[in-house]
Order: C-alpha cells, then sequence, then structure tokens
C-alpha cells in the first residue's frame, strides 16, 4: 500500500518533527515502512502556464502555442509579450487555456527517480520551429495513462507561473507499506485510520467526521425508486444501495486534487464516478462499486428489483467488467439481480451492469462480505485488486452506510441521491473490553497511571471508563480486532512504543543440554576430522529418485502442491539424496570423498506419533564415493567401526535382506548393523544398476545409522576403561592359513580370546589368497604384555604357539 | 527355465499376437485380450526377476566383518584437511549452545506435522488469510511439512506445563528445518532452518522478552548492542513485534543500520489454553528467527542456495 505523506499529515495538528523522525515512528509503532519514495522534488521546473496563442501547423499533427509562464523559466527565448514557444501535438490543446508546462532543464516527472530520467530541453521541429520544454500529458507527469492529449488545469486553481506541485501538494513523500504487518488492522487501510493511528502515536486526539461516526442520512428516500435486498448473512453481513440520478451536468475535463491523490496510490483516474468511488476507498477503507440501476433492472428482467447476495453455484459463469469471463465455484459470492449474477463479490463487477456515457441511474454499492470466501475467490480467480486486498481485511460492517453517503456528497454535482437502503436495522452493540492497570503493567513490564491509560486510549477514539484500577475500555465500530485485555494492553505499549519500555532480564535457570544434538555435534566432530564433508539437501525429493533406488513411492508422503516434480516426495532415508548429489561433485573435480548428512526422514511404514502426526526419524546417511571402479565397503567399514568405538556403542554386522527403505544396498556385500537385538542401520555397497543410474561407479558404500537407537546406545556405553603394562610388551607378526570361506570375525576372535589375560593391540596387516587357491592367509601385527611381570621367552613363544595353531 | 533372452523375445512376439484380435469375432476379443494381457504381466514379472538375478549372478559376496578386501590395501581415512561440517549446523550448534547457557531447554522440531500444531493451536481462525502468508506445503493426507518452528509451541508448553505448578519458567527453545512454498533464488529457499523460543512463568513481561533478546545476540555478536521494535502481526502473539539489532561490528556496523532479526510477542491467551495452561494465572513470550540469515549476515554470503547444494567447491571453504 502507498500512502500520501502530504496526504496523512492533513487534519493532523502540526508536526514538529522532521518527515525521517515521523516515519521512524511510524515504522516503530505502526506498521513496517518498506520504503519512502521521495518525491520532492519531482515536480521541479513545471509551471503552471496559460497557452496565450495556438495555431495549427497545416499537414501536421502539431501546434505552435506561445504560452506566459509568468517569466518563471529561464535560458528560454521570449517574444515581445514574453512569452515562449512550445510545440504541441495534443488534440485538445486550446487558446486560453492553462496547461501543465514542464519548462526546459527540467526532468520529466514520469522518469523521475527511474533508472533514465529524461531531461527536458528546447527541440527544433519540423526543421524550423523552436520548441521550449513541452506541455504534459497526464501520464507524463505521473498521474494517470492518458496520453490522448494534455492535461489540462482549472483557471481558480491555476496561474501563470505557478509551480505545478503548489496546485495540488504534489511535493510530496510516499510511504510504501508491508500490508502484511497490518492483516488484523483493516481500519488501517484508508488513510482516515491510519492518519488517527499516527495522531495516537505522536501524542494528538484525533477525531473522526460526525458523517462518518453517526452515519446520518440527509436527503428523503424518493418512495418511486424500488429495490429489494437480500442477504445471506454469513456471506455479506451487511449491503448498502445508495441509488443515485444524473444531473445531466458535464463532466469537467481539468484534472482534480482526487486524481492526483489516486495517482500517489498507484492507481489510474477514470472517470468521476469511479474515482470518487476509488478516493472513498483510499479514504476510509470501504471499496464502493456502481452498478447501472436501469441495466441492472433489466438484466433481472421484473419491474421489481432485488439485490439478492448468495454463495455461486458450481458452474455458473459471470462476465466481468474486464471482458473476461470466469466460471464461478460455490466458493464465491455473488451479488445478482433476481439472482442473475451481475458481480463477483469484493472482486469486481460484470460487465452487464457497467456504467457507461449512457448511464442515468446508479446504484452505489457498500458492503462486507466474508474475508474467508473472499480469499478464496482472490485466489481461485487470481484477482489482486485494491478492493479486495480491503475486503480480505474484513472491513468494519459499520461504515458502509456512512462511507456509501460521503460518496453521494462528492459526487453531487453530477449524481443527485434517490433513495438509500440497508440490510442493517440496528446498530449492533459495541466492543466493551475490561482490564485492569496491574494487567497492563504487569504484561508489558511498565509503569502506566491510569489516566495515561484514558488518554493514549482516547486519542485514538476508544471511550474509556477508569474505576480504581479498573478500566473499562468500549471500542469504536472500526477496531473488529478488539476482543480480550490483551489486545488492548498491546494498543497501550505499540502507540507508546514498546521501545520505551525497559528491558529486565529474569533469573536464569539451568538446561540440560539436548542428548541427540549433543551426540549430532559429537558425529560431526568425529567424521570431519577424518576427512568427510557433511551437506544438507532437500528433504523432498523426486518420485524417479526413489525408483532409481527401488524405493516405493507410495511409502513416502506425496506434497500435492510441489514446486515442481523433483520436490515431490518426503523421503524415506537419506542415502538417496548423497547418492544423487555424488555425481556433480565427481564432475567438479573430487574423485575421493565421504559425504554425510544427520536429519529427519518420514517413511510411511514408521507411523504415527502420540499425537497423530507422521513418526520421524532421525538419521545419519554417510557415503563413500570414488571415481574408481573398487570396492568402497571397507572404507565405509572404517568409518563406522572408529565411529562407533568412540561414542562407545558396541555393535556387530550380520546379513540381512533388502526391505522397504534399505533396497539399494547390494545384499551380497552389504550387511545390517546390530546392537543388543536392535538393527540400528545397514552397511554396505551400492547396488551395481543403483551406482550407474546415479553414474557413479560400481562399489561406492554407504552407511545409515539410526540416531535415536545410537543415542539410547551411547548414552548407556561404560566409559571406555585404559590398562597400560607396566611391562615391557612383545612385538610380533603374526600370518595364519585359513580356509577361503572363513569369516575374520571368527578369526578375531579366536586372538582375542587367546590373548585375553594379556594387554595387547591386534592389527590386521593384510589378507592374502592365491589365484585359483581354496585357502587365504590373514596377516596380524601384534604387541602384548602381561598386565603383572615381564614374559620370558618361553612364556612368549607359547602365546605364538598358540595364536598359530589357531 | 527359460533364459532372460527367450523371455525377452516371448513378450515381443506377444505383442505381435495381440495384433490378430482385430480378425476375431467381436465376442472373442475380450477374452483374448485378457488371456494376452495375463500373460504379458506374468512375463514381464519373470524379466524383473531374471535381471535381478542375472545381476546378483555377477556379484561376488564379501566378508562383511573382514578389514579389507582379499589381496587389497588397508583403508585408510581421508586426510582430515578434507573434512568440512555444514555452516548451518554450526551455527545452529553455537545459537543452541547461547540458549542453554541462558537457562533454555533444547527440543528439535519436527519436519512433517499437521493443520493443529501449525494454525490451529497457535489461534489462526480456520481458513483465515493469515495462514496464507505462510505459503505451505501439503501432502495428500493435510499433513504440513512445517513453515515455521512455532509449530512445537504447542508440545512444548504441553510437556512443560507441569513445571509452571512447581513454581519454575518454561523455558524452551525449538531450533529446526522449515518449509515454505516458493521459488527460489539468490535470497530465498524453500528449505532453511530457524530457531524458536518459548517463555513462559507467573509474571513474565514484555520488558523481560526484550532483555532475554538482547541478551542472546550480546552473547552471539560478542558485544553490546542497541535494539529496538516494530510492531508486527501473529495471531499466536498479542502483542506481536519485529525485533532488531544495532548492526554489530564483527557485521560491519559503525552504529547506524539495524538488521532485523526476529518476530516475537507475547502469548496470546488462546495458544496457551490450548495447551492447558490457564492464562489467568501464567503468561509468556515466544520468538522465532531465521538461522539462514544468521550465517549469509556472517559469511557475506550472497546466494542461499549454496547451503542445500551439497556442492563440495562452497562446503571445503568450511573445512574444519
Amino acid at each position: 500500500m502507498l500512502v500520501s505523506l502530504n496526504w496523512l499529515k492533513q487534519g493532523l495538528d502540526k508536526i514538529t518533527i522532521s518527515d525521517d523522525e515521523l516515519v521512524k515512528l511510524i515504522g516503530a509503532r505502526l506498521v513496517e515502512v518498506e520504503g519512502v519514495i521521495d518525491n520532492t522534488h519531482k515536480y521541479d521546473k513545471v509551471y503552471a502556464v496559460q497557452v496565450k496563442y495556438c495555431e495549427k501547423i497545416p499537414d501536421t499533427h502539431l501546434s505552435l502555442c506561445k504560452i506566459d509562464d509568468g517569466g518563471k523559466a529561464e535560458d528560454v527565448e521570449r517574444d515581445s509579450d514574453g512569452y515562449v514557444q512550445v510545440m504541441c501535438g495534443a488534440p485538445n490543446v486550446h487558446e486560453g487555456m492553462f496547461a501543465a508546462w514542464v519548462a526546459p532543464g527540467a526532468i520529466v516527472p514520469a522518469t523521475f527517480g527511474t533508472d533514465e530520467p529524461f531531461k527536458i530541453g528546447m527541440r527544433k521541429m519540423l526543421g524550423k520551429y523552436d520548441s521550449y520544454g513541452m506541455m504534459a500529458g497526464a501520464d507524463e507527469v505521473d498521474l494517470g495513462d492518458d496520453h490522448t492529449g494534455i492535461i489540462e488545469l482549472d483557471s481558480s486553481v491555476a496561474e501563470p507561473g505557478k509551480p505545478f506541485a503548489d496546485i495540488f501538494n504534489l511535493s510530496d513523500k510516499i510511504l510504501d507499506i508491508e500490508n502484511k504487518s497490518l492483516t488484523h488492522r483493516p481500519d488501517t487501510f484508508g488513510i482516515l485510520g491510519f492518519r488517527r493511528e499516527v495522531a495516537g502515536i505522536l501524542g494528538q486526539k484525533f477525531t473522526s467526521p460526525d458523517w462518518y461516526l453517526d452515519g446520518k442520512q440527509d436527503f428523503e428516500n424518493d418512495k418511486s425508486v424500488k429495490l429489494d435486498i437480500e442477504i445471506d448473512e454469513k456471506l455479506c453481513p451487511r449491503y448498502t444501495a445508495l441509488v443515485l440520478e444524473s444531473t445531466g451536468a458535464e463532466y469537467p475535463k481539468t484534472i482534480s486534487t482526487g486524481a492526483t491523490l489516486l495517482a500517489r496510490a498507484g492507481m489510474r483516474p477514470i472517470d468521476p464516478v469511479v474515482d470518487a468511488t476509488n478516493l472513498c476507498m483510499l479514504t476510509y477503507g470501504q471499496p464502493l462499486h456502481a452498478f447501472d440501476y436501469d441495466k441492472f433492472v433489466a438484466v433481472g428482467g421484473t419491474d421489481s428489483p432485488k439485490i439478492i447476495v448468495r454463495a455461486a453455484k458450481k458452474g455458473e459463469k459471470l462476465e466481468l467488467l474486464d471482458g473476461t469471463t470466469v466460471e464461478l465455484t460455490p466458493d464465491d459470492i455473488v451479488i445478482t439481480s433476481n439472482n442473475v449474477p451481475v458481480a463477483l463479490a469484493g472482486a469486481m463487477g460484470g460487465k452487464s451492469t457497467a456504467i457507461d456515457e449512457n448511464t442515468k441511474r446508479i446504484i452505489l454499492e457498500s458492503a462486507t462480505f466474508s474475508l474467508y470466501n473472499l480469499r478464496k475467490t482472490q485466489m481461485a480467480h487470481g484477482i489482486f485488486s485494491e478492493a479486495i486486498t480491503r475486503f480480505t481485511k474484513g472491513q468494519p460492517a459499520g461504515q458502509t452506510l456512512p462511507v456509501a453517503l460521503r460518496c453521494a456528497r462528492d459526487l453531487q454535482a453530477y449524481f443527485k441521491p434517490l433513495a438509500a437502503f440497508d440490510t442493517q436495522k440496528e446498530t449492533p452493540e459495541p466492543i466493551v473490553v475490561d482490564v485492569t492497570l496491574a494487567q497492563i503493567n504487569g504484561l508489558l513490564g511498565s509503569d502506566f497511571s491510569g489516566k495515561d491509560v484514558k488518554t493514549i486510549l482516547e486519542n485514538v477514539e476508544f471511550a474509556v471508563e477508569l474505576d480504581g484500577d479498573n478500566i473499562s475500555v468500549t471500542a469504536p465500530f472500526w477496531r473488529t480486532d478488539i476482543h480480550i485485555a490483551e489486545d488492548i494492553i498491546e494498543e497501550v505499549g505499540r502507540l507508546t512504543g514498546f521501545d520505551n519500555i525497559k528491558p529486565v532480564l529474569p533469573l536464569h535457570a539451568t538446561a540440560d543440554p539436548n542428548p541427540l544434538f549433543a551426540l549430532k555435534t559429537q558425529i560431526r566432530n568425529i567424521l570431519s576430522a577424518r576427512g568427510a564433508n557433511e551437506v544438507l539437501t532437500y528433504s523432498f525429493v523426486h518420485g524417479d529418485l526413489m525408483e532409481k533406488v527401488g524405493q516405493k513411492p507410495d511409502n513416502a508422503y506425496k506434497i500435492v502442491n510441489s514446486i515442481s516434480p523433483d520436490l515431490q516426495y518426503i523421503r524415506q532415508s537419506i542415502v538417496p539424496s548423497l547418492l544423487d548429489k555424488s555425481y556433480g561433485n565427481l564432475r567438479a573435480g573430487y574423485d575421493r570423498f565421504a559425504l554425510y548428512e544427520m536429519n529427519q526422514v518420514y517413511p510411511k511404514n514408521l507411523g504415527f506419533d502420540d499425537d497423530k502426526t507422521p513418526q520421524g526419524l532421525p538419521q545419519l546417511g554417510f557415503v563413500f564415493v570414488s571415481n574408481k571402479e573398487q570396492s568402497n565397503y571397507y572404507l565405509a567399514k572404517k568409518y563406522l567401526e572408529n565411529l562407533l568405538e568412540v561414542l562407545g556403542a558396541k555393535f556387530e554386522l550380520a546379513k540381512f535382506t533388502n526391505s522397504a527403505t534399505n533396497s539399494y544396498y547390494e545384499p551380497k556385500r552389504s550387511a545390517a548393523i546390530i546392537a543388543g537385538n536392535m538393527t540400528i542401520g545397514y552397511i554396505g555397497e551400492i547396488k551395481g544398476s543403483v551406482a550407474k543410474s546415479f553414474k557413479l561407479s560400481r562399489g561406492i558404500a554407504a552407511f545409515e545409522l539410526d540416531l535415536t537407537a545410537l543415542l539410547a546406545l551411547a548414552r548407556g556405553a561404560a566409559a571406555k576403561t585404559f590398562r597400560l603394562s607396566n611391562y615391557p610388551s612383545v612385538s610380533r607378526d603374526l600370518t595364519l592359513t585359513v580356509a577361503g570361506d572363513t569369516a575374520y570375525a571368527a578369526l578375531d576372535s579366536k586372538i582375542r580370546d587367546a590373548l585375553k589375560d594379556y594387554i595387547y593391540k591386534l592389527s590386521p596387516v593384510s589378507i592374502y589368497q592365491a589365484d585359483g587357491a581354496d585357502t587365504k592367509n590373514i596377516s596380524f601385527h601384534l604387541e602384548f604384555a602381561h598386565p603383572d611381570k615381564t614374559l620370558t621367552k618361553n612364556e612368549i613363544q607359547d602365546i605364538m604357539d598358540k595364536l598359530e595353531s589357531i | 527355465m527359460a533364459t532372460l533372452q527367450e523371455l525377452k523375445n516371448e513378450l515381443k512376439a506377444l505383442g505381435a499376437e495381440y495384433a490378430k484380435i482385430k480378425d476375431l469375432p467381436a465376442d472373442q476379443r475380450a477374452d483374448f485380450g485378457k488371456k494376452i494381457n495375463e500373460r504379458k504381466n506374468q512375463l514381464n514379472a519373470e524379466i524383473a526377476a531374471a535381471e535381478a538375478a542375472a545381476e546378483q549372478e555377477d556379484v561376488a559376496p564379501l566378508d562383511i566383518s573382514a578389514p579389507c578386501d582379499i589381496n587389497g590395501q588397508m583403508p585408510e581415512f581421508l586426510t582430515a584437511d578434507q573434512g568440512s561440517q555444514h555452516p548451518l549446523m554450526t551455527e545452529l550448534d553455537r545459537v543452541i549452545s547461547i540458549y542453554q547457557s541462558m537457562g533454555f531447554d533444547v527440543v528439535e522440531s519436527v519436519q512433517l506435522d499437521d493443520e493443529y500444531h501449525m494454525f490451529d493451536s497457535l489461534n489462526f481462525a480456520k481458513g483465515h488469510p493469515a495462514r496464507d502468508g505462510y505459503d505451505t506445503f501439503r501432502t495428500e493426507e493435510g499433513f504440513i511439512p512445517p513453515a515455521h518452528t512455532s509449530t512445537m509451541q504447542n508440545r512444548v508448553l504441553k510437556a512443560n506445563a507441569h513445571k509452571l505448578k512447581e513454581g519454575k519458567a518454561i523455558a524452551v527453545a525449538v531450533p529446526g528445518r522449515v518449509y515454505r512454498n516458493e521459488d527460489i533464488d539468490a535470497t530465498h529457499e524453500h528449505t532453511f532452518y530457524q530457531c524458536e523460543g518459548v517463555y513462559v512463568s507467573e509474571d513474565c513481561t514484555l520488558g523481560n522478552m526484550l532483555a532475554i533478546l538482547r541478551e542472546f545476540f550480546e552473547k552471539y555478536y560478542g558485544q553490546k548492542l542497541n535494539i529496538k521494535t516494530q510492531p508486527g502481526y501473529f495471531p499466536f502473539t498479542e502483542p506481536s513485534l519485529e525485533f532488531l539489532i544495532e548492526k554489530p561490528a564483527s557485521l560491519g556496523g559503525k552504529g547506524d543500520g539495524w538488521l532485523e532479526m526476529l518476530g516475537c510477542g507475547m502469548i496470546h491467551p488462546n495458544v496457551l489454553k490450548a495447551a492447558g495452561i490457564d492464562p489467568t494465572k501464567y503468561q509468556g513470550f515466544a520468538w522465532g528467527g531465521g538461522i539462514d540469515r544468521l550465517i549469509m549476515l556472517r559469511y557475506q554470503l550472497n546466494d542461499i542456495r549454496y547451503l542445500e547444494s551439497a556442492k563440495l567447491d562452497f562446503l571445503k571453504e568450511f573445512a574444519c
């Protein structure tokens, strides 16, 4: 929303602070100001001028004009009367008119503040006519789209040489307001409400105009004008309709202050009726719509016209003002003439009842609609107009009649009010909220007196009654957001500035570290210190990715409004994401690396949590990637073993069969990681076909661990004990020849068993098998010592004999 | 048993066979088509099984317990200088350790939640336009990858309500991954991290909230900081504020600029009520801010998309 600072200041007491400070205060106490567009100098050297002489140049569209600029412009040639010569191509240029002249040296206002400001000078036209500056069209002075002619100024406001900006107060600053931060404040979507807030912030007492507060009708209804209104209050809490009749007066050709206000808010001036309704919307936050009364009656097909506001029917169609035809849904609200749709409520009028130059009578609609329905309309039909932006905030029903009457008065030069119709028969009871001074100061940490609170709230037109510490607050009708004591407390804190509340630190309690986070930090330290790279990848994956690794998409939660198919499913495990990110890194020139990620996964087979939301699993995924066709299983295993050893988690590896989520491991070259009786993860080579589908070599290995289970193991682990012998240790090599199919683990445990009474260190050195042989040699390096004595030669030999006989 | 090639040949032949359907009398066509289809499905299954078996035959088993391959080298870790930790994760650690030092328990946010936790329990009226502002993703079942860590408020309040009865305060920080349905560019990601804070006691005030937030950022940036606020709107807090800090010296601040760090406010009574906490006895405040933004600022990162890219070129800048 764009707010003119000049307009905002009108009607406020004199402001003694600078504009910058005012904008800061607005930012601190009302709404986020995204930016300030400084137009203070936008209209420099643009003057009101009178065309003193105008002659059409034959066979061209140009006229030669002499203008009176009051002698303001410099560096121009003047004739003997002191007039300046300007060529003008506009068809409406004529002698005697007042126009806006962009003098030489001025920036054309429409290009002011853009990347390419255009400075005007003197041009020679048709090879012989000097033309100084230019007489501007509405588009050139940034006051509309009209380029059919130059703008004409009313003689009552213009005089030769008067700065154009002074006529309409255009030396202005425009605040760009972030609408989101006012979602709950429909009243501030009109300049009146915005101004009221600024008054409150500045400590000024604000008073709304009487007509706005009482909404009294100042004319008698013409009994001959017929119009019934039928509403569904759930969809349309209040509907006001005024019928006006044309006085026959012609619309003026001159530009009005109102038009400049519309332009400053980013809207286009169109004609006096539309402009008046739009201006009322910008001023009071109440969107209005004008129907052609006679067309409305004709569409309804009876002479007892009736406005029926109802939900649209499925498949019902409506041609809108902009010529598009929309298919309606039951969430849309339609305005109908005897049940024939004539407007999409809150969004846009229909073509069949549009006003035009022949319109004699109009219906001026001022209503409120269900913001929930209009929100759906907005989304379904993609209509994001100024009007629907306001309607979806929930405009107060209290202002429909007063603003409609206001608009009728603004239009009285051209239309005479005939009758007013309104569905509201009684004024609803205002909202009264009780709050205590202790509540206010107790929630804010402030020190307000009852009198302070009364003044603060009354400044913005709350009615306040003090009774000791008890404060009874009556909300004005436009504060539909006020319901509970906290709403009042917010007003008091906000209007006086939350920044004026003294920050006071409460006493700290103590907190225990979150064990899962501590574990993750530990894992991160271990893996990264061993050369692995931690990554983060999206929780969302493509269905194809799951198919590639053999996971079934129907075990994954599917996003119905995903950004792209790449992000359509919530992943079932981490490893596939890592595989997906490996090839890019190989291509980037990294030929050997390990990636890991710790994050939550949500395969459907995990079921639901106690609170009926999907159960997630914190998981560690790890891959070891190289660009050579080789087994990386033992590399991955080294990382896994080391990690679990440092964490103190005892485990063993066992054969397993593929299941729904771990389908990418090659079962002959993979293992389940078992601790206690529980499988806490898997390690293995990725199936060749899977690796190939990611453009990776056969032999890529990975592991994954359930971090919840790992946490339980790591927490339950006994502290690591160290035994060092004070006696010399013996260093020996050992090679054992075993059958080709002997598992290493079996051998390992036998050796350890044989050494159980000693302090020892066992390191495998190699596993050798000759081509075609049915045995293999496994070599170890061994260091051992006795805990209590020095081993003798014979004792050492006994131990080695025992080991070699394994 | 038929070989893989034979099976494939039969499948091909079946295609040709099916073409004969147009020569049959109409009353026999359905039956014929059905038979062909049954056989086709059967063949496809057999081909898949045969292919899987072929892959298996190709694969020699390995000794899962061994330290290395037969005749292979003993594996070695990559060199330590190759390793790196993800900047988002180390930042998250830094953030939560500060909260812990300030007496806040830490609970991780869920990554798939429901309408109740994401909106209903946070005082969003059903169908209220304020829900649109969150651009949520939805699953077929109507679950929501949460768009803010506030999705945990109800759980955290419920789980800790007993502390209030013991005369203690609830003080919890909730880091987590959140999601918004928006197109990504250099400054927007659909996946990012936030940290929520929740504090409830008998008598805590907005002044307390401002002090806690200031303390957090002073610890985080290691210097005294000026703070300021702007009014905001969140259905789950009343009053609602945006919290700003003076640009710290470590980020090149010279006491002039302001940084918008998070949204905050006094917890709406309806949110306390939804968690079974009596809002007439207890009051609290909550806040939430982005972690990605902290990193963007700290490292002067010009493109947020690096964070979830898993590109080693980027990650190795954070070698440990």
